[in-house]
């Protein structure tokens, strides 16, 4: 079962605070990988919150093409930041040749862009990256986005976290929202692309558990959107799904619930909007989840958000203090980095509730 | 001297050979008394006496049970006989040097005319070939049938897909802006679609109490379609046609009598089916012999005592675009936009063609589409047809469904296959892998007829239903056959059948840890025949 | 025997010790004859579960901080465990007669299996907690005290023991047992303080008695003072307030109408097709008389040589004489066809009786 966790505060914090979250949490399969997103960036990136930001990992051809298409399209590097690798003997981990974290200046073309657009134009230049990369087996594009930062890799969370010198405080590589997950896929190839977070759109989802209804969400969700794509890992559809729903539906988060878990036919019934949760209902079955999953997400507004599936068949808590909160698997990883916290406070969600920490920490539970 | 010619009707050209063993019977007339067919009856046989001798014989009167020769008389293999004979004395056999089909065309100029489904059985069952095989375990929990929560609905109706539901934004709440197409929630399993006069009174009526039982004791939200023969005015007057999809076909049958009830009507239909073709006979109308055209069914109908056939097409529907304009607007109108109206063709290799056509439809009402496979019974058809015509269930239900893949509509017409379920009797098990292929539902009727009590079955056993002589008092309007039929015990197993087969498809859910119907989830489905694992695109496994 | 306490901390500098070191580490120290174990840990699992103290006679003492899933799972009596704060999933799983303490939360499915021993947990409880819960007779009855509330699914399948939900400080909460609870409950008995909703049909909810309160107060005094929260005790000795849960006896459960019922009583009066045929809905045996007869005989008096070959060969004796006339009596002829096959005359002929209902 793969432990996930996500954290958000008032203060800057360094991703060494993911890996002792993850830590207690690790069960037989958790040391298959690590991988984690940072949101609302502190420390060099704190300049420019506007601007993308490129996480990759890739040949050194990679590389080069990345650069290439990125110049065609008029993207100029203002940021260009290497973790400090620190390669010694012995170390679980199956490292790429480069790993690029660079901020780029929008092209002059969107000088003048809305908002819309400019997002538009780092989705696309997203999947063109992804897709030039795969073409040769040239390495992997995690995240194009401004104030969004993504590592993934194979090995030992612990290695991973030597290797890139994660461990020691870094005032350079910090922020304000961290998920991670500390495990790869293991139910298929492992493959750096199906390792939680996944990040589409200004989207972030980390989830646990299979997702039964893969097939029917793939099927449904390709045709929907060009960013869903991929599919390695089947959690990806949970991701989709809230894009779907929240960006291009625009719908309010809440009905987020409603599709991936509708209440059953007897509930919906009996409740005053249950004209529009029945056609939620309908049109979106093929979004349904039908697994055990806990989905936890962070949103373009950089609230967190955590859902369950509707037979509460997967762990999570959420604990928290006056200046962070944290979700999680187990209460295990909130202990050892929240252990003076108010333990009543403590929250563990059920399977018909939508919990959402709000950019001022306040805590809301939305029965569904 | 009574001597035979080649060509008169033997014992021998028929399908059954009654077996009758005089040493054991007790002359209780019982078999000959209860055959409907007329096919046994006792005669007297003249036997030599063994001590006289050929100079001069002489003969004693032996009374026997003898079979009738006869194309109108002859034996279906009912097995009535062999039911109440006290001694095991007498019984059908099949008779494996069968003519009769020749021998009944040669003597009538005429094709022959059966009940029941196809006999041949060439194609072999897809459905037997496909097994359930992910089942979920470590990584997915599997879920108790018989204690954890299912729900087994699904959406009957035009489905828009999300973008096209007009929504509008009320600060953090969705409302409607528009009338959407009428949407019912139903169970995945349609039953009837038999007309009134193809079946007895009874057992049409056991069929619609069965489902009102259902819906009303049970909460199983059954739908029972109509079938085309019409709908007795007290039913459409009554709280129960809210369970009842009305039919249309062809023949319009009884359509008058529903229009005329409309404003006494307190409840709406289910829905309405457009029958444009049925599995068993595909691009042949219905067919009511006249021997079934009973007084009441003449005057629900509208018409004499005659062969009835409905017209293989409807009169005046040449294209798509006119069906839908015609037959899916008027239908609608009808109920006010408030009751799905959905299709029902016979299984064809332009399924999809149609299909597609309907999921394009720009007015968005075409609430269903019912695909109904060539294993389907009916209730009269030429065997040319029954045998010879229409297109397997599976393969088409599954192209259909890809169609809609391929375009991204998948569920907004809700599919719904038939046609030969339960025929080896697994209905659980076809219903389940059809949905998994990507069925919202399926119907059945044939089988809601064994369930009954009919004794026919596919390889050639009584099928006589178009003869009005049914002995279960099932397919007959007679009222010494008729009242065979226990209409509360009928409607009593039907009720039961639905209450196992609720339990056997939350046995099925279960293992891949569905608690609601798996559409679409053909990653469940594992074959051990790889061209259908190729055709159908599910995984091959040996 | 050992008095001296062991100390163990998992986590030194960044390395953690594994589940596996960790076990056989105390196993090792056990070997040795120590009993008292504080041990400070970092996840992880099976805690104090199936071990035992050399001298099968002393108390083995576990005061865990930290701990990860499965915290005194399949733990023997004689076992007393402590856990400082809270624990994840599975504490007590498969309880076999420990005494388990938790000084804040559990995770899903505490006390899952426990058929022995004693479970005090001073906060709240995940789903499906208490599920499959069982009382083996030679052993004492398991008990698991929960001060707080459960998640849903809570209870399922339970086939034995005792289970006592406080319901205390759960605010506005509509159910101190979530939801879709005791679904499959076949055995045992749950207390419980507060709301509950939407619980499984196969249960009845039930006022105490004199032996429920008495079990409860003598109960809540040891669970109070265990968690050292004994001022609670006013509060939750109100007794009225409580309702107890015990599975339904499979007997009274529903018990629906036939459908013969539901058609004389419920469906539409006379039938559907009520308008057109009177139907008394009979049912015809076969072989029938009467009305119910496929064939009927007809005779015919003009060739009649008296000789009483029908009469004598009717198997119903149907057949009767009157003045020179030969009847077949309707309420007892089937039909057969006999009569007229023994008649040298043909006088008796056999018709159609097939008729409509009208």
């Amino acid at each position: 079962m793969c432990r996930i966790g996500a954290i958000k505060s008032k203060k800057y914090l360094h991703p060494s605070i993911a890996l002792k979250l993850m830590r207690s949490q690790q069960k037989g399969h958790d040391n298959s990988g690590f991988a984690f997103v940072m949101q609302d960036l502190g420390g060099i990136w704190s300049a420019y919150k506007d601007l993308p930001i490129l996480s990759m990992a890739a040949t050194v051809e990679g590389t080069r093409k990345a650069e290439d298409i990125l110049h065609d399209l008029g993207f100029t590097r203002v940021l260009q930041w290497a973790p400090d690798i620190n390669n010694q003997k012995g170390l679980k981990i199956e490292p790429m040749p480069n790993y690029i974290f660079e901020t780029f200046q929008y092209p002059k073309s969107h000088k003048y862009a809305t908002k819309e657009e400019k997002e538009e134009l780092l989705v696309d230049t997203a999947l063109l990256l992804r897709k030039e990369l795969e073409k040769n087996n040239l390495g992997y594009m995690y995240s194009f986005w401004p104030d969004v930062l993504t590592l993934k890799e194979i090995g030992s969370p612990k290695d991973i976290g030597t290797y890139f010198g994660l461990w020691e405080e870094n005032e350079d590589l910090c922020a304000k929202i961290i998920t991670a997950q500390c495990r790869q896929n293991t139910n298929y190839d492992i493959v750096r692309y199906a390792a939680h977070p996944f990040f589409l759109d200004g989207y972030t989802v980390l989830a646990n558990g299979e997702n039964t209804f893969f097939e029917k969400n793939r099927d449904y969700q390709q045709s929907l959107y060009k960013g869903y794509i991929g599919f390695e890992s089947d959690s990806q559809c949970f991701l989709y799904t809230l894009h779907y729903i929240n960006k291009i539906l625009k719908w309010p988060l809440k009905y987020y619930k409603h599709t991936i878990t509708p209440l059953s036919y007897e509930e919906i019934e009996k409740r005053p909007d249950k004209e529009i949760l029945l056609r939620i209902k309908a049109s979106l079955s093929h979004l349904e989840i039908n697994g055990p999953n806990t989905i936890l997400s962070v949103l373009p507004s950089g609230e967190l958000m955590c859902v369950c599936d509707a037979k509460k068949l997967r762990p999570v808590v959420i604990g928290r203090t006056e200046d962070t909160v944290i979700m999680t698997s187990e209460v295990t990883g909130i202990n050892d980095v929240l252990g003076n916290r108010d333990v009543s406070l403590d929250i563990y969600p059920n399977e018909h509730e939508t919990v959402i920490v709000g950019n001022d920490l306040t805590v809301e539970r939305w029965k569904q | 001297m009574e001597t035979v010619k080649i060509n008169q009707l033997h014992m021998d050209d028929l399908p059954w050979i009654i077996e009758y063993d005089e040493s054991k019977c007790i002359q209780c007339g019982k078999c000959s008394a209860v055959c409907s067919f007329g096919a046994i009856k006792p005669e007297i046989e003249k036997r030599k006496n063994p001590s006289s001798n050929l100079a001069k014989p002489s003969y004693s009167k032996v009374l026997v049970i003898k079979q009738q020769i006869s194309f109108q008389h002859h034996c279906r293999g009912c097995g009535m006989c062999s039911r109440v004979c006290p001694n095991g004395a007498i019984k059908a056999v099949r008779n494996i040097n069968d003519r009769y089909s020749v021998r009944y065309r040669a003597a009538k100029a005429d094709s022959l005319k059966k009940g029941g489904r196809s006999n041949l059985n060439t194609e072999g069952r897809t459905l037997d070939k496909i097994k359930i095989g992910r089942i979920s375990q470590m990584t997915d929990p599997s879920l108790d049938a018989a204690r954890h929560e299912f729900e087994l609905r699904t959406p009957f109706g035009r489905i828009l897909s999300a973008d096209k539901l007009g929504f509008q934004l009320n600060n953090d709440n969705i409302e409607l802006s528009k009338q959407l197409p009428p949407n019912r929630w139903i169970y995945p399993i349609i039953m009837g679609d038999m007309s009134i006069g193809a079946i007895s009174w009874r057992m049409w009526e056991a069929m619609a109490i069965a489902t009102a039982y259902l819906n009303e004791v049970m909460g199983l939200p059954v739908r029972m379609c109509t079938g085309e023969g019409g709908i007795p005015v007290r039913l459409l007057k009554s709280r129960y046609l809210k369970y009842m999809i009305l039919q249309i076909a062809s023949g319009h049958f009884g359509w008058n009598r529903i229009i005329q009830s409309m404003p006494e009507m307190t409840e709406d239909p289910a829905g309405i089916l457009i029958k444009i073709g049925q599995g068993a006979k595909p691009g042949d109308g219905g067919l009511l012999m006249a021997s079934k055209v009973a007084r009441y069914v003449q005057e629900i109908r509208g018409v004499p005592r005659a062969d009835l056939l409905s017209p293989p097409t409807h009169q005046g529907l040449y294209s798509i675009e006119e069906s839908v304009q015609k037959m899916f607007l008027s239908m609608n109108a009808a109920f006010n936009f408030r009751a799905p109206v959905a299709i029902k063709v016979a299984a064809s290799v332009t399924s999809v063609s149609v299909y597609n056509n309907l999921l394009r439809d720009p007015y968005n009402i075409v609430g269903g589409f019912f695909l109904d496979g060539l294993a389907g019974g009916t209730g009269a058809a030429h065997e040319i047809s029954l045998d010879h015509t229409g297109h397997p269930i599976t393969s088409k239900l599954r192209d259909c469904y890809l169609a809609a893949v391929h375009q991204g509509r998948q569920g907004e017409i809700p599919l719904f296959a038939g046609g030969g379920l339960g025929q080896t009797g697994s209905f659980a098990a076809d219903a389940f892998k059809l949905i998994c292929l990507g069925a919202n539902g399926v119907f059945t009727g044939r089988l809601l007829l064994e369930i009954a009590g009919c004794v026919g079955n596919d390889v050639g056993k009584c099928n006589a239903c178009n003869t009005g002589l049914c002995p279960a008092g099932i397919a007959s309007q007679d009222l010494c056959l008729t009242k065979r039929l226990d209409i509360d015990v009928a409607a009593q197993n039907i009720v039961n059948y639905f209450i196992a087969t609720h339990m056997e498809l939350k046995k099925l859910m279960g293992p891949i840890g569905n608690s609601t119907l798996p559409v679409g989830r053909s990653d469940a489905l594992i074959t051990v025949d790889k061209n259908i694992s190729e055709r159908l695109g599910i995984q091959y496994a040996c | 025997m050992k008095k001296d306490k062991v100390i163990i901390k998992t986590l030194v500098d960044n390395n953690r010790m594994s589940t596996q070191e960790l076990l056989q580490l105390i196993t090792s120290k056990i070997d040795d004859g120590y009993t008292d174990f504080e041990i400070d840990a970092c996840g992880q699992h099976n805690i104090g579960g199936s071990s035992w103290a050399k001298n099968r006679n002393e108390i083995l003492s576990f005061k865990i901080k930290n701990p990860g899933q499965r915290v005194g799972a399949m733990a023997l009596s004689g076992t007393k465990i402590i856990v400082e704060g809270s624990a994840p999933a599975d504490v007590g799983w498969l309880n076999s007669g420990a005494e388990i303490i938790v000084k804040g939360d559990c995770g899903d499915t505490a006390a899952h299996c426990a058929a022995g021993g004693k479970i005090y947990v001073d906060g709240r409880v995940g789903t499906r907690s208490g599920a499959l819960m069982k009382h083996d007779p030679k052993f004492e009855n398991p008990e698991f005290w929960v001060l707080k509330n459960t998640g849903s699914f809570a209870f399922e399948f339970m086939g034995g023991g005792i289970a006592v939900v406080c319901g205390y400080d759960c605010g506005d909460l509509n159910s101190v047992l979530g939801s879709r609870s005791c679904v499959g409950m076949v055995g045992g008995t749950i207390y419980v303080r507060g709301p509950i909703d939407n619980i499984s049909d196969c249960v009845q909810v039930i006022n105490l008695d004199d032996s429920d309160i008495k079990f409860l107060k003598e109960g809540l005094n040891i669970f109070l003072s265990k968690i050292d929260k004994i001022d609670l005790f006013e509060e939750l000795a109100e007794f009225t307030d409580w309702k107890k849960i015990i599975p339904l006896p499979s007997e009274i459960k529903e018990k629906k109408i036939s459908v013969a019922e539901f058609r004389k009583n419920n469906w539409v009066e006379d039938g559907i097709f009520g308008d057109f045929v009177h139907d008394d809905f009979i049912v015809y045996p076969m072989p029938a008389t009467s009305d119910g007869r496929v064939h009927i005989p007809k005779w015919n008096n003009e060739n009649c040589i008296d000789c009483k070959l029908c009469l004598n060969n009717c198997p119903q004796n149907a057949i009767f004489q009157k003045d020179k006339n030969y009847i077949s009596d309707d309420n007892k002829c089937i039909g057969c066809g006999i009569c007229e096959a023994v008649c040298p005359k043909s006088c008796w002929i056999m018709y159609s009786n097939r008729r409509e209902l009208t």
